[in-house]
């Protein structure tokens, strides 16, 4: 109930300059172009259901709002534990988001499914981590 | 008869004393204990996965975290010890098209991407090292599990009887100050790099782990004189020290093979 709730969404998708940074920042387990489709970044916000902090991918489960306000089920995965480890974050720092509204960011699979690969999200303190591949702290 | 009683216990307490004197080189018969550097201690996890970097924003501070993605890549420098490397392994001509059929499917094909054990060497360098007077175990973390190995050092041979595995059968010894892992008695499944390399049986691997300053180098080479024309010895990698203790790798489950729509590579190691 509290998840249906604070649930809110809304999807998005941006074009331009922006793809080129995300296609080169999602390169993990697999080649990105086989599944999602770099041209498109997608923006999603909803309320976080699940966190599965599991190899070769984590990954997070959403409810957000979509096309004539019915409820889509996203599912995104990410780079690895190990990966997060090294970046000195762990599966408690999404955790504290559960049930609460978070914004990812990321591209889209290419057979149209509610299915992503997660480059970006916001938790509900204001905290955004991103995964880049240059040094911009801009 | 008490004389003689005495000669030769004395002779039975003396001899072996005499010889072990000798044997250590020590006049006095304390003996010297044999040297050889120490590597035990936590290396580097040596992950290698895009993006390089975190970034962080916390009211409006942003911080950037980069991932130390050294320990997987080969380093083309010059290595004090390191002997000369190539980049890709020489298959013989009548197994070139089927590396390039693996290669070319490898999304498919590879077990390494469906969570499947990497094997050696393509496992790389171990995440610990912990020397003991007979033996030293390797320690590892992947994304299959956290295996281990063990090196036993006292000079026994291969195990006759062992099954073959993925990690294979390591017998160790010290080469000055170069610490070298004979590793053989694989399964044929695996394969020793992303590019379809496969293997036979007979595949054997040696690995050479040394220090340079306070890093560790690691170092192997595959021998396979049924599918190589030659060994291919590897670019060595430096690793660098650690503290940051061993986790337990999470259970891995690879769901993202039927979402494939073309065969690229998953550029993992």
């Amino acid at each position: 109930m509290r998840a249906l709730t604070a649930l809110r969404g809304t999807i998005t998708v941006a074009a331009g300059a922006v793809l080129l940074l995300s296609a080169v920042a999602v390169w993990a387990h697999h080649s990105p172009s086989a599944i999602f489709d770099m041209a498109k970044r997608i923006s999603v916000t909803g309320t976080l259901t699940k966190i599965d902090w599991i190899n070769p991918h984590i990954v997070i489960a959403m409810e957000a709002k979509g096309d004539g306000g019915k409820i889509d089920h996203w599912t995104f995965e990410s780079n690895p534990p190990s990966w997060y480890r090294s970046v000195g974050l762990a599966r408690a720092d999404f955790a504290k988001a559960m049930g609460q509204t978070v914004t990812v960011e990321g591209v889209r699979a290419k057979d149209g499914t509610f299915y992503g690969y997660m480059q970006k999200i916001k938790l509900p303190d204001g905290t955004s981590l991103e995964l880049v591949n240059t040094v911009d702290p801009k | 008869m008490r004389k003689v009683l005495f000669g030769v216990l004395g002779c039975a307490i003396l001899v072996p004393a005499i010889a072990l004197a000798q044997q250590t080189g020590s006049a006095s018969g304390k003996r010297a204990v044999q040297t050889h550097p120490d590597l035990s201690g936590i290396w580097t996890y040596a992950i290698d996965r895009a993006p390089s970097a975190l970034k962080k924003e916390v009211n409006g501070t942003v911080t950037i975290r980069t991932v130390d993605q050294s320990a997987r890549h080969g380093d083309a420098t010059s290595i004090r010890g390191a002997r000369p490397s190539t980049p890709k392994p020489s298959y013989k001509p009548d197994y070139q098209a089927k590396v390039k059929q693996m290669s070319d499917h490898e999304s498919k094909l590879d077990p390494v991407f469906y969570c499947g054990k990497p094997g050696v060497p393509r496992i790389g360098p171990p995440r610990k090292i912990v020397q003991l007077p007979s033996e030293t175990i390797l320690f590892y973390e992947d994304i299959s599990g956290d295996p281990y190995r063990i090196i036993p050092t006292d000079g026994r041979p291969h195990r006759a009887n062992a099954n073959p595995s993925h990690y294979g059968d390591s017998v160790g010894k010290w080469e000055g100050d170069v610490f070298v892992v004979d590793a053989r008695n694989f399964v044929d499944d695996t394969w020793f790099g992303e590019d379809g390399y496969f293997h036979s049986p007979d595949m054997r691997v040696i690995e050479r782990l040394w220090k340079e300053g306070d890093n560790l180098v690691w170092q192997a080479t595959v021998e396979d004189p049924i599918v190589l024309t030659a060994p291919w010895t590897m670019p060595p990698r430096l690793i660098k020290p650690s503290t940051e203790l061993l986790e337990e790798s999470p259970k891995c489950v690879e769901t993202d093979g039927p979402k494939l729509l073309n065969d690229d590579h998953h550029g993992q190691r």
